[in-house]
């Protein structure tokens, strides 16, 4: 890769009149890329401009250096332009005398006639030909911004910094005004560095949105990739399926920072309550809001935490599975209903993340989830997978996307199995793409996805509102599959094990009231209140009480394992699923598969902590056995050799075998 | 109001060129009524057509966010409303009574604040109080301006003069100022376009709160689809001028108490917003170098300056300082200044 900006372990130091220190920003590292647009954002104080001007040369870091082209950064240069949010054009120029002022001062050496074409032909690029003779005054906000532009791009900078050029004018303005400058940094392929504090806007414009946490000592909290095509249309960007969960992300960042920002600082994970023999009574517990997120809510309702001693126990209804991840692993949640794969995929770092020990002793609940298809599939004939594979290949050069809600989640691997079964490679004949279960059905509506796989209520949803059908359900693919557990890291565990078999013990409670048939009525009204699911019953009923309705013309069936909470020893870690899930994680390239398997799953699943809270409760401890078994294909899945069942698949990606190392990668790091 | 929600569940998009249909089956009188109203103004170039033809039905205690781009004629539109501009054709009536002049049952807040910058946070609501209720005690009239003030989050900060507040907090001082004297409709002009957006957030909220308990009726100019899928039970989205008009009506059909978290976990949420945004960029896009030119701009400006003078002075001129009338501009098209007698509790 390379480099054009490089921002090397920039820290920058302001004295105070009192003699102390003030540290706006500490140890920035980023590296830019030529012809890259990069936004800058964050909440104001942030130290997003001070970054921009230490590039621009206008400020100087105080620890570190900014290398542009392999050269250390000493003072502002024409190969680096900046455009400011209140234009600065001379008032008594005109348009193109405002220009001009740039083109002859930096272009001296050319000839007038060469410069005056340059200054129309800029003028050109901002569309402001019929205006070049007016002065600033005259002109409205936005076309003022536009001159600037323009005045910028004419010495042709290598560099152009802009910040928050948009600032001053109202939202909407500012969208006919973006598009505009998009079309005019691809024409001149300039690299862009933009401060901003809008969120759309740098989702629109940028290949990069770099987010700033809040100062003091302000650093990188995260980067988001935007891997939406150019050239780039707002209407286009904002269909893009995975539009709002990017533009979620950034939010959810930005909220992050503004709470912390009230409390002073980062926030911490809350103090440490005891009591009751526990080491910590006072519990953090992310959700997400979906019916099989209900042992929790009844653990809570019901008094099933109080009754095992956990006092005071907060449910953090989150955004996306990706926020519940980096809450547990920073901390700010104590523990989380995380989806089946997601406690392997974080102990063995999948995706090249830094590996983070999780524990899981619990299996929630099973089954639950079902593939949703567009309506249009219906019309079309598609009844089953193979019709769906024929309709796939009419249009082979049509773009099929399928929505799942994360990598490491059984609507992923379920689906991948399912597609990869009927000759559909999830990866080069279809595209996936994660996104929340919130925003699926809407998605599905506006056309982005041609189907999904999600939890309910999200399939009914779309069979209830008439958008699409389903083809399958996942208890037709793999009955009893686990689907969402109990996550918490190692760490905690270690500091807090009374505190986590007693979160067990009330969780495996509320899974044995959920599997009552009669208290269904009365779980259907906790879920549906809006701090928990917050749906319409008629579209939380089917599965969870009613038949469930596959929205394809058949009738109804009552499916009573549907939603599984307790019966059938629901809630064992069995060993041999979460093997399954390591290989399915390693048939599609998440991860290679662990030499060293045996070992990350007596660390991950925990089947003796779940039996030592079962004989704390006088419950039978039963273990699930170890044990062939098949999915709907019939392929028989040997605990015994998971590397010649990953082979024996037709379609899947480079098996990779490797020795995965958990404790020395992380204490190196 | 409170908890408004959409009966059907073809919930979104249910617009309407014609919405007064909907709430005239349900009031025989609309609160508040638009009714086929045009404005005109004389340019050198000619009459310039700024509204023709809007109708728009309020029902008592309803949250409407008008969104357009710059041009459109929503604040010609709202100052019709708040009095200091006249329809040339049509009428805009409250409890069916014509609108003809400013009054203190319809309050308005502007972006700029329009704060008396000698005066502190206290006396810019106070003064407000004095003129309208100069009947009561000082006792009563002291209580009421605190009330608003707290109302507002600001009786710790109600002794500092507006330079010395930041702009949210500014924003919060004209608001209390505007509820201080119980308006039955608040009018506001974009009010949180120049604060940051943790501050706007906040201040959105707060103006739910406020909008809940007093169960005002508020008309809002917005250039932000999120603010208003946040706030309104209907959004109004204005076609561009010249001749502007209301193209659509949407529903947002969020039931109240709203929580912002919560919303936009709606799949609904995404569906309204794209929905706005194909109207403001795809169907009803605007090209700013089209309308701008000078004649406009000075007209435009002009009158937006006179508008807030005219709101920021609105409380001075309820004392009674006949001055004002050298202030405001004589001719056709200049607002009527505000002076007036103040309505008798």
């Amino acid at each position: 890769m390379s480099t054009f900006i490089e921002i090397d372990h920039v820290d920058r130091v302001f004295p105070l009149p009192n003699g102390e220190e003030y540290i706006a920003l500490k140890n920035i590292e980023l590296k830019i890329k030529p012809g890259e647009f990069i936004s800058l954002i964050g909440h104001s104080g942030c130290g997003k401009s001070t970054l921009l001007n230490m590039v621009s040369g206008l400020d100087k870091p105080t620890v570190g250096g900014v290398i542009v082209e392999g050269r250390e950064i000493q003072g502002p240069g024409p190969d680096r332009m900046v455009v400011f949010q209140n234009y600065s054009l001379l008032p008594w120029l005109t348009v193109r005398q405002n220009i001009g002022l740039a083109v002859n001062r930096v272009m001296r050496h050319l000839p007038k006639t060469e410069r005056n074409k340059i200054i129309e032909d800029n003028i050109q690029l901002v569309g402001l030909k019929h205006a070049a003779h007016k002065l600033p005054g005259q002109l409205s906000g936005g076309m003022k911004q536009r001159v600037a532009i323009a005045r910028a791009l004419s010495i042709k900078p290598k560099v152009l910094l802009l910040d928050e050029p948009f600032g001053a004018l109202d939202a909407l303005t500012r969208g006919n005004l973006q598009e505009r400058l998009m079309e005019i940094v691809q024409e001149s392929k300039v690299t862009c560095i933009m401060v901003t504090h809008d969120v759309d806007e740098a989702l629109l414009l940028s290949d990069r949105v770099v987010m700033l946490t809040t100062g003091p000592e302000a650093h990188i909290g995260q980067i988001l990739e935007v891997p939406i095509s150019r050239p780039r249309h707002r209407l286009e960007v904002v269909n893009h399926p995975s539009y709002y969960a990017f533009r979620n992300e950034i939010v959810y960042f930005l909220n992050q920072q503004k709470r912390s920002k009230r409390v002073g600082k980062v926030a911490q994970a809350s103090s440490v309550m005891a009591g009751n023999g526990l080491e910590k009574i006072n519990l953090n517990i992310g959700f997400i809001p979906l019916t099989d997120c209900a042992p929790l809510v009844v653990a809570k309702e019901k008094g099933f935490f109080q009754e095992e001693g956990l006092d005071a126990v907060n449910l953090v209804r989150e955004p996306s599975w990706k926020a519940i991840a980096e809450g547990v692993i920073t901390g700010r949640l104590d523990a989380a209903q995380m989806v089946a794969g997601m406690p392997l995929s974080l102990t063995v770092g999948a995706g090249g993340k830094l590996p983070v020990p999780i524990i899981n002793a619990l299996v929630m609940s099973r089954n639950g989830n079902a593939i949703t298809l567009a309506k249009s599939f219906a019309q079309a004939g598609v009844k089953n997978l193979g019709d769906l594979k024929n309709k796939l290949m009419e249009t082979p050069d049509k773009v099929h996307t399928f929505g799942m809600v994360h990598p490491a989640s059984m609507h992923n691997l379920l689906l991948r199995y399912w597609l990869a079964s009927g000759g559909i490679d999830p990866d080069q004949d279809v595209s996936l793409t994660a996104i929340p279960p919130a925003q699926m059905v809407a998605n599905l509506k506006a056309g982005n996805l041609d189907g999904y796989c999600v939890g309910e209520p999200w399939n009914s949803r779309a069979v209830y509102e008439g958008l699409g059908y389903v083809i399958d359900t996942s208890l037709d693919i793999w009955a009893g599959h686990p689907e969402k557990v109990l996550g918490v890291k190692e760490e905690w565990v270690a500091k807090y094990p009374e505190t986590h078999l007693a979160l067990v013990r009330a969780l495996l409670k509320a899974c044995e009231y959920c599997d009552d048939r009669r208290n269904r009525e009365e779980i259907m009204g906790l879920l549906c209140q809006p701090q928990y699911v917050g749906s319409l019953e008629d579209y939380t009923r089917p599965g969870f009480i009613d038949p469930y309705n596959r929205g394809d013309g058949t009738e109804p069936q009552q499916l009573l394992r549907f939603n599984q909470f307790y019966v059938d020893q629901a809630n064992c870690p069995g060993r041999g699923e979460g093997l399954w899930t390591l290989t399915q994680l390693a048939r599609w390239g998440y991860t290679p598969f662990p030499k060293n398997w045996v070992e990350i799953l007596e660390r991950v699943r925990r089947p003796d902590l779940f039996g030592e809270a079962c004989r704390q409760l006088g419950w039978p401890d039963t273990e699930s056995d170890r044990h062939n078994f098949a999915l709907f294909d019939g392929m028989v899945f040997t605990p015994d050799d998971p590397i010649g069942y990953i082979q024996r698949f037709t379609i899947h990606r480079e098996l990779k075998v490797s020795e995965i190392l958990i404790d020395s990668v992380s204490s190196i790091n | 109001m409170n908890n408004y929600q959409l009966p059907t569940i073809n919930y979104p998009l249910s617009t309407s060129m014609n919405p007064s249909d909907k709430i005239s089956s349900q009031t025989d009188t609309a609160f508040l009524s638009i009714d086929n109203v045009s404005k005109v103004y004389n340019t050198p170039r000619g009459p310039y057509n700024v509204l023709d033809g809007v109708n728009l039905e309020v029902a008592e205690g309803e949250f409407i966010c008008i969104i357009g781009h710059s041009g459109c004629g929503k604040s010609t539109l709202l100052n019709m409303v708040s009095g200091f501009n006249q329809p040339t054709n049509g009428t805009v009536k409250l409890h069916d009574k014509p609108i003809t002049e400013p009054g203190p049952d319809r309050m308005m807040v502007f972006q700029n604040y329009c704060l008396l910058p000698w005066k502190s946070a206290y006396d810019n609501v106070q003064l407000a109080v004095n003129s309208v209720y100069p009947d009561k005690s000082k006792k009563e009239k002291t209580d009421l301006a605190q009330h608003y003030l707290e109302m507002v989050g600001l009786t710790d900060a109600q002794e500092k003069k507006p330079h010395q507040l930041s702009g949210g907090m500014k924003q919060r001082v004209a608001i209390a100022r505007a509820l201080s004297i119980s308006p039955e409709v608040l009018i506001l002009d974009e009010p949180f376009g120049a604060l940051d957006a943790i501050t706007k957030e906040e201040l959105q909220e707060e103006l739910l709160k406020i909008w809940r308990e007093t169960q005002l009726t508020v008309l809002m100019i917005t250039h932000d689809i999120d603010e208003a899928l946040f706030l309104a039970d209907r959004l109004v989205m204005m076609t561009n001028g010249p001749s502007a008009k209301i193209g659509e009506i949407l529903e947002i059909p969020f039931s109240r108490p709203r929580d912002r978290a919560q919303i936009t976990e709606d799949p609904r949420y995404y569906e309204l917003r794209n929905y706005a945004l194909d109207f403001l960029f795809h169907r009803f896009a605007h090209d700013e170098d089209d309308e701008v030119t000078e004649e406009e701009v000075s007209n435009q400006w002009g009158f937006k300056k006179i508008a807030g003078i005219v709101g920021g002075l609105a409380a001075i001129a309820f004392v009674g300082y006949g001055f004002f009338n050298t202030f405001a501009p004589k001719g056709e098209n200049a607002p009527q200044p505000a002076v007036q007698t103040p309505a008798k509790p």
